[in-house]
């Protein structure tokens, strides 16, 4: 019988669809067809060719736009939103809008020509989270916004484009986006209630039952959540709690680099390195403002996303918002358990 | 400079490249191709699907056999299953329920390779009676909250059957988007007292910018909010909450909207993949019709979706719809 689970943060169901499910190794990535590789401006020595750098790690100090980094940040050249300008909200009859106003840039998170960020040392991940943290502090400072999404595009049916070096992308946005709102509303809802943090009690149960963990390393866990939306969905949480992701201490980024490379390299070793995204959710800006609550630093729980995109979603997922999973995450988690890496 | 828009439904904030927008020949989508081989739903082959729930047929016919126009059957790999008692429990501070509901495939015509666009008004217009006909019977199942009716057209667009087909799918719980467009709608209609979707009809008629077609009773256009470049939207003018109370006079209109918005569509994109769904209002709840209005949502599949908006819930339009409406008008 197939089973109806609700997300406990966002109140989202979704259909584990246990009865037609194939085995975990039957979701292995097929080898689709990859357009052409484009020459890449992200590599050492291409410094040129990408818009003027914002942020490098030097290690020698070395002049900036030129050879001699470890990661470098630049703007998109195809950015979604600008960052020159007013807001200028308005209407026009019913509907509502503003300017595209918003910060979007490229972490380009190693010299060398590497794809996957399974790939990458420890050391050279915890430099990418040293940068998304200074990154997100800086762009904190803009007044016009009010959130900062830090995600990866890893693959073509992921989203990525034609050039195949491992990187990141950071959008800052005047409003808040939906699907975090979401959670914020959610968690907020659940801790008034309970005085408790949702994700907190969520890593309690599943320390507990272990059925859906797949790694507990250094003070973070990885799970496959259970109202998962797509197979081998896994999400990397913090067991200490904290609202922010910028409050990451020195030390816990290295352990943090470990367990997101860890569970990377899981994902690419047992499916046949599958394309993926993932996301971090970390609280808004804190400004005193409409919108904002004071139990936000109680109640929410920064974590990190991660989809592997092995599957399609279909119309039914688009109009719903009800997604059907076909891997129960207790199998999906077993298989990534398994997996040597 | 690009814009943010707010959808008045849901309150969802799109990105529309209004800068540089894309124009059709930019997108590189997945074409729309045939793999072959024997297909259980083609005419002939009856005895390999499970036994039909319902069909347009010849007279004296029997069911399971040639000599039908439309037919609907069980999906063989079911995403939900009709038997049993609905059984709602917890785990811990989990919420779950057994998969109680229906999952039916209808079958749009005997033909493998014919579309929409290749069928007369009155082929169109006989798949989309048998959508009612299927509801009606499904609301009669109490467990049933919300009855979904949406097509896959195409591999990039999540469909596994090539032969054309529109999926039924009855769940014993409103779905989330839909939860959310009653729950904007109903607040809207607390505010003025009138419909939403009227208003937005009215405004759409009025600006003309994004109307793609207009019939006597229905209307397409691309939406001030899309979530995907070229996406669209069709509606009936006259006010009802409900897609399966169509009358007799606005089915043929329907069938002919529909099917003139898809060859225009694939004038510009051919064989392009796409998704539809029927929104429509709940059943078997306390459901008030006054402030939902059904429609149906359009999305061709040209672009692939990101991190970003995995991640945000905020999708980044690279055509914006007063431009999709004018290539889709004069296509």
């Amino acid at each position: 019988m197939p089973e109806l689970r609700k997300d406990p943060i966002i109140g989202r169901w979704v259909i584990i669809a246990t009865e037609r499910s194939k085995r975990p190794d039957q979701f292995t990535a097929q080898a689709e067809q990859e357009p052409v590789e484009k020459p890449c401006p992200f590599c050492e020595g291409k410094e040129k060719e990408t818009p003027p750098e914002i942020y490098a790690i030097r290690p020698r100090n070395n002049p900036a736009n030129a050879p001699g980094w470890d990661l470098r940040v630049v703007p998109s050249i195809a950015p979604f939103l600008r960052i020159e300008g007013d807001l200028d909200r308005r209407g026009d009859g019913l509907y509502d809008l503003m300017n595209g106003i918003g910060a979007h840039e490229i972490i380009i998170e190693t010299n060398q020509h590497i794809a996957n960020m399974a790939d990458l040392s420890d050391e050279q991940i915890a430099k990418v989270i040293a940068c998304y943290r200074d990154r997100v502090l800086d762009l904190e400072k803009d007044k016009r916004f009010k959130y900062v999404l830090i995600f990866k595009n890893y693959g073509w049916a992921a989203g990525s484009g034609r050039i195949k070096h491992t990187r990141s992308q950071i959008i800052a946005t005047p409003v808040n986006p939906k699907r975090v709102k979401e959670e914020l509303v959610g968690a907020r809802h659940y801790y008034e209630y309970h005085e408790r943090c949702v994700f907190c009690d969520l890593i309690r149960q599943e320390l507990e039952t272990k059925d859906r963990l797949i790694l507990d390393i250094d003070g973070y866990i990885a799970i496959s959540p259970f109202a998962s939306r797509f197979p081998f969905e896994a999400w990397i949480l913090p067991k200490k709690h904290s609202c922010d992701f910028t409050n990451l201490e020195m030390a816990s980024r290295l352990d943090l680099a470990r367990i997101l490379r860890k569970t990377l390299a899981k994902l690419k070793k047992g499916l046949n390195d599958p394309p993926y995204n993932y996301v971090i959710h970390t609280a808004p800006f804190k400004r005193p403002k409409v919108g904002y609550w004071k139990s936000i630093d109680h109640d929410y729980h920064w974590h990190i996303e991660i989809m592997p995109r092995l599957t399609r979603v279909a119309g039914f997922e688009w109009g719903t918002g009800f997604y059907i999973c076909p891997l129960p995450p207790e199998d999906a988690a077993k298989f990534l358990r398994e997996v040597a890496v | 400079m690009s814009e943010l828009r707010r959808d008045p439904i849901g309150g969802r904030w799109v990105i529309v490249n209004t800068d540089h927008p894309s124009k059709p020949e930019e997108f590189e989508y997945e074409p729309r191709t045939f793999r072959g081989g024997t297909c259980p739903f083609c005419y002939g082959n009856e005895a390999m699907t499970p036994p039909e729930i319902e069909a347009i047929r010849d007279p004296h016919t029997s069911p399971n056999t040639p000599g039908w126009q439309v037919r609907v059957v069980p999906n063989k790999f079911p995403a939900l299953q009709i038997e049993g008692e609905l059984d709602r429990r917890g785990s811990g501070m989990y919420d779950m329920s057994n998969g109680v509901g229906a999952h039916e495939v209808l079958l749009e015509t005997p033909y493998h390779q014919k579309d929409i666009y290749d069928l007369s008004g009155e082929e169109v217009e006989k798949f989309l009676s048998m959508y009612c006909r299927r509801t009606v019977d499904l609301i009669k199942d109490k467990r049933f909250k919300y009855i979904m009716i949406f097509k896959n057209y195409g591999a990039a667009a999540g469909a596994s059957l090539e032969h054309p087909h529109t999926q039924i799918v009855a769940l014993p719980m409103v779905p989330k988007n839909a939860m959310e467009e009653i729950r904007g709608a109903h607040h809207y209609f607390n505010y003025r007292e009138r419909c939403l979707f009227c208003d937005m009809i009215r405004q759409e008629k009025e600006e003309k910018k994004r109307i793609i077609l207009e019939n006597k009773y229905f209307l397409s256009f691309c939406p001030f909010v899309s979530r995907f470049p070229f996406e669209i939207c069709i509606i009936p003018k006259k006010h009802n909450g409900f897609f399966y109370e169509i009358s007799a006079e606005e089915l043929p209109a329907l069938a002919v909207i529909l099917k003139d918005t898809i060859i225009k569509l694939k004038k510009i994109f051919p064989n392009a993949s796409y998704n539809f769904i029927i929104h429509s209002s709940p059943i078997n709840g306390d459901s008030d019709t006054e402030y939902y209005h059904w429609h149906i949502e359009f999305m061709p599949k040209l672009t692939r979706v990101a991190g970003f908006e995995w991640g945000s819930g905020v999708y980044v339009v690279a055509t914006p719809p007063e431009l999709s409406a004018k290539f889709l008008r004069e296509a």
